[in-house]
């Protein structure tokens, strides 16, 4: 088996386990009649949209990991295609609008102006 | 054995599932075909879809194979962009209470966004079972998935222009996720909590070594800000 091979296999095994895990976590912990304390679901609560702010941050930051900032555009793509998106989302409430006409935004940046 | 009513009640309330997983799949599959050019792509593409049935996670690992994200970073990712599933679950114990373990782990182990809202819709038939209308709509949604990441995969490579840029579309996915949960008022503290967080740890530490900072920062302003932030979200 090839290197990558290995490799894909060993991330999908991990992305695999994580999620079933956060999945099966309230039944492991409370599927037995245990009552759930008010601080879990109080800091749960917070929790899924702080995760995905940070996520999209993260998004944004590893997009300039191996390239030279201002050479890459200046975050103004990023920043064109953000807009578009959660634009889109706010006023037609369609996902899959919102996802393809953003990333069209995108690539017609990076691949014809930057 | 589940009765052709409920599997018709669970088949037409799974349709705009189809619609939604088969495209977004298919986008998904694209992404990993143009990424990883190989004779086995469209086998990984399979594997993936199938095992994990995560949809941001299926577009986000295309990106981990390109960059060979280190797997402990990998499971952090996995973790922030899907702690959601752990609050689903709380909202389903009295449903799944009593079910036999086999089916349990089945309804626990395809619990995607959409899989879960149309459970816990639950619109079932008179007479019909709850749980087996969960069980068909599980399935039916788990299909689709499957079969329209594979779909994308074996198709992208027939793609006559260049996919430069399409990465972005993870993107766009989180940021479709964060507006969403910001039409919510008591979200919109805890998301610019987070973002901040991340924000410091990577100025701080640089996009590779941002997340564990990030996170225990993130978590830590919970810890102290607490029940003002709940306070703040009753207002």
């Amino acid at each position: 088996m090839s290197e990558e091979s290995r490799y894909i296999l060993m991330l999908a095994a991990v992305t695999f386990g994580v999620t079933v895990l956060l999945r099966a976590l309230p039944f492991l912990l409370f599927g037995t009649g245990r009552k759930c304390p008010a601080a879990v679901t109080r800091i749960g609560g917070f929790l899924s949209p702080a995760a995905i702010a940070m996520l999209v941050v993260y998004c944004f930051c590893s997009a300039y990991q191996e390239r030279d900032f201002a050479a890459a555009g200046a975050g103004i793509p990023e920043a064109a295609a953000a807009l578009v998106t959660v634009g889109l989302q706010l006023w037609r409430r369609n996902p899959l609008l919102s996802i393809c006409c953003g990333t069209a935004v995108y690539m017609a940046a990076v691949q014809r102006i930057f | 054995m589940i009765k052709s009513k409920t599997l018709n009640a669970a088949f037409l309330a799974s349709l705009p599932v189809l619609m939604g997983y088969v495209t977004m799949g298919m986008a998904a599959g694209i992404l990993l075909s143009g990424r990883l050019e190989r004779p086995d792509t469209v086998g990984w593409a399979f594997l993936t879809s199938a095992s994990t049935i995560s949809g941001a996670l299926q577009f986000a690992i295309v990106d981990w194979i390109s960059r060979r994200t280190a797997l402990v970073e990998a499971a952090l990712l996995t973790f922030c962009l899907n702690v959601r599933y752990a609050m689903y679950g709380l909202s389903l114990l009295e449903r799944f209470r009593g079910v036999g373990w086999g089916r349990k782990a089945y309804l626990i182990w395809t619990l995607t966004d959409e899989t879960y809202a149309l459970e816990v819709e639950c619109k079932v038939p008179p007479g019909g079972n709850p749980v087996n209308y969960c069980l068909a709509v599980a399935g039916f949604n788990h299909f689709y998935w499957v079969a329209g990441v594979t779909l994308g995969a074996w198709c992208g490579r027939l793609l006559p222009f260049s996919t430069r840029g399409i990465d972005f579309a993870m993107t766009a996915l989180f940021l479709v996720i964060l507006t969403d949960q910001c039409r919510e008022r008591r979200n919109r503290l805890p998301a610019l909590i987070g973002g901040a967080a991340a924000t410091v740890g990577g100025i701080v530490f640089g996009s590779a070594n941002m997340l564990i900072p990030a996170m225990a920062l993130m978590l830590g302003t919970f810890l102290v800000l607490g029940r003002k932030l709940e306070a703040e979200a009753r207002v």
